[in-house]
């Protein structure tokens, strides 16, 4: 009885250990941070086209920004930190 | 043998709708329309399940099956040693189980659905809450379905049919909690 429970609790750890990594929606090709536009003016250049936003992230080497756009609806875009173009992402 | 009605249909529905509402959230983590409607079921389900926990029909009610810290740990120990007791209602440790997994379904359905609000969309603090009510489901879940097994292996019963179909369980002298609950 404990060697079953043990052998239970045992493979559920490495069962979670194992798939604990969760995705982002897109990735960009876009080498060292050096080279990658400052987020602010990233925030700037959405900002004139009427968005609010709320955060800036990087995911898969993107900036991940979440934002009411200027149709008032929520967004969760990525953009490219070298280009600043909005990159696509995979519907959900 | 005596067969009794441990789980009235309403609680056997309510627990399939928790099952599948929950797992489909799970599934779909990362995130869109499917994994909004079934955080809003589970959300409503959760909920529900919780009021009628203390207000609902006797045996259903947690102060029928949940015990004191002490008296679970005792019952693990037991379980530990293969010499608990079988229980009619939902044993000490299951029953725990029940809290965890509702208090948890409830807290993370609702951060998630405070997320997709205007207000808070975007609100970091918010999703991390949300990661961290839910995530454990991941494997609290497993753990839940290999509790009833073992408990099932053990009393040499179908606590699965007996929770997902025809909601009888046979009844013992020697049962432990039946409903209302022993002193």
């Amino acid at each position: 009885m404990k060697n079953r429970i043990q052998g239970l609790l045992a493979a559920m750890a490495i069962a979670v250990c194992t798939n604990v990594s969760a995705t982002g929606l897109a990735t960009c090709d876009s080498g060292p941070k050096s080279g990658w536009q400052p987020i602010q003016k990233l925030e700037k250049q959405l900002s004139e086209r009427g968005w609010t936003v709320r955060r800036v992230k990087e995911d898969g080497g993107c900036y991940e920004v979440y934002a009411i756009d200027d149709k008032g609806q929520r967004v969760e875009a990525y953009f490219h930190p070298v280009t600043l173009a909005p990159v696509p992402t995979k519907s959900r | 043998m005596a067969w009794v009605r441990v789980w009235p249909k309403w609680q056997r529905l309510l627990h399939a709708g928790l099952a599948l509402t929950m797992v489909a959230a799970l599934v779909t983590y990362e995130g869109g329309r499917l994994h909004e409607l079934a955080g809003y079921a589970a959300l409503a389900l959760a909920l529900l399940r919780l009021a009628l926990g203390f207000g609902g029909p006797m045996p259903a009610r947690f102060t029928a099956f949940v015990r004191a810290p002490m008296v679970s740990w005792h019952y693990a120990r037991a379980v530990w040693h293969g010499r608990e007791a079988r229980h009619l209602n939902h044993n000490p440790l299951g029953a725990w189980m029940v809290v965890l997994l509702l208090s948890l379904g409830a807290g993370a359905a609702a951060t998630g659905a405070l997320y997709v609000t205007d207000r808070f969309w975007g609100a970091a603090w918010l999703i991390a809450a949300h990661a961290l009510l839910a995530w454990p489901l991941g494997l609290l879940i497993p753990l839940h379905i290999a509790g009833v097994i073992h408990a099932s292996r053990r009393h040499s019963e179908n606590l699965i049919s007996a929770m997902w179909w025809h909601g009888c369980k046979r009844a013992e002298s020697s049962d432990r909690a039946r409903s209302p609950p022993e002193a």
